[in-house]
């Protein structure tokens, strides 16, 4: 969810607008396919964290009409506090000087 | 490179595996789910790779999407057969009233406004406290919810609360300020709090409203009028009360 927040943070995407994204976003780590994405997608329309926008044609597409989907104020604002939180996480990982191959040998 | 027919029959097979969403599901992501997948096979056209392997791994991924999303549809289901069932329990004690006690005598519009309202107040309840894991929470819930349940079937089958007078308007009006209130809050236990106690304070003006313009109901008693409305405010101001609790006991 927070990777599909990510993707709508800066514009309004459609689901496979959403999906390359993330892809990018994710340096490739993370693949999510229709069922998965549009699964979320469900669940973040419900909790009111994103909602669908008009639905129009990608110019950079086909003529298919698609429907686009954006982020609302309460998707904004859950973005940033998890985003706060995982630069509290990181920031605690520093001060105890913890790289992220300090335990890649069991040490 | 996948062959342009094996292309089509992908698209036109992974089409057919939607059809096994449950239908709102389907009406809402269907045609969005198969442009992504159209566009995925595309994109791997283009890429000049094979599809096969892709189009086993959509189909799998999406195979696991269709059993999630109809669990939780199935798990909706039940919520409202639950519901559905409990309104017909509570609706047999009537019914038994009217066969066997004398002077109970319940007509068929009577059963319906009682139906309508449990099980709307039911399945107000069910999706409301599924969202909270606080027991405070659920009962505040509960009673806030009863509570206007009980106002309304009073206003509706008993009769206005007020008498015969326009007056009466202001309870849907009340009950408006709890549910935008309530949206508002998004059910945050301080919103709802507010909401709460917003809809006691617009309870305990009702009276006061209805003096000033000469509802007939004081008639019968300035104090007794008074009195119902503050035992309706005071239930909501529990409610309230409990709501303000476990907010602050989860900080």
């Amino acid at each position: 969810m927070l990777h599909i927040l990510l993707a709508l943070s800066t514009q309004e995407r459609h689901g496979y607008g959403i999906m390359k994204e993330v892809e990018s976003d994710s340096q490739g780590k993370v693949k999510m396919g229709p069922g998965t994405l549009y699964g979320s997608i469900g669940r973040m329309i419900e909790a009111g964290l994103i909602r669908e926008s008009d639905k129009r044609v990608d110019p950079e597409m086909d003529d298919e009409r698609r429907v686009y989907y954006k982020i609302t104020a309460l998707g904004q604002a859950t973005l940033a506090a998890e985003l706060e939180r995982y630069r509290e996480v990181v920031a605690v990982a520093k001060k105890k000087q913890l790289a992220p191959n300090s335990f890649a040998y069991g040490i | 490179m996948a062959s342009e027919p094996f292309i089509r029959r992908c698209r036109k097979w992974y089409a057919k595996l939607l059809r096994l969403y449950p239908k709102p599901y389907r009406e809402r992501f269907g045609e969005g789910m198969e442009q992504t997948f159209n566009d995925l096979c595309r994109e791997r056209v283009n890429a000049e790779r094979g599809l096969f392997s892709f189009a086993l791994w959509m189909f799998f991924e999406t195979s696991a999407g269709i059993m999630r999303e109809n669990m939780t549809f199935v798990i909706v289901q039940k919520s409202i057969i639950r519901v559905a069932l409990g309104t017909g329990l509570i609706l047999l004690i009537p019914l038994f009233g009217n066969i066997f006690v004398d002077g109970w005598n319940w007509p068929l519009p009577a059963f319906i406004l009682a139906g309508t309202l449990l099980f709307g107040t039911g399945l107000t309840y069910e999706p409301v406290v599924k969202k909270m894991n606080n027991k405070a929470y659920r009962f505040a819930v509960g009673l806030a919810l009863g509570t206007a349940f009980i106002l309304t079937w009073m206003n509706l089958a008993v009769g206005g609360i007020l008498g015969d007078h326009p007056a009466n308007l202001m309870y849907p009006g009340v009950l408006l300020v709890g549910f935008v209130g309530a949206i508002i809050a998004r059910l945050k236990p301080h919103g709802m709090s507010r909401a709460l106690f917003a809809m006691a304070l617009a309870m305990a003006l009702v009276p006061v409203i209805a003096l000033i313009v000469g509802a007939p109901a004081f008639a019968n008693g300035v104090v007794a009028v008074f009195g119902l409305h503050a035992f309706f405010a005071m239930l909501w101001i529990v409610s309230a009360l409990l709501f303000r609790r476990g907010s602050v006991n989860r900080l």
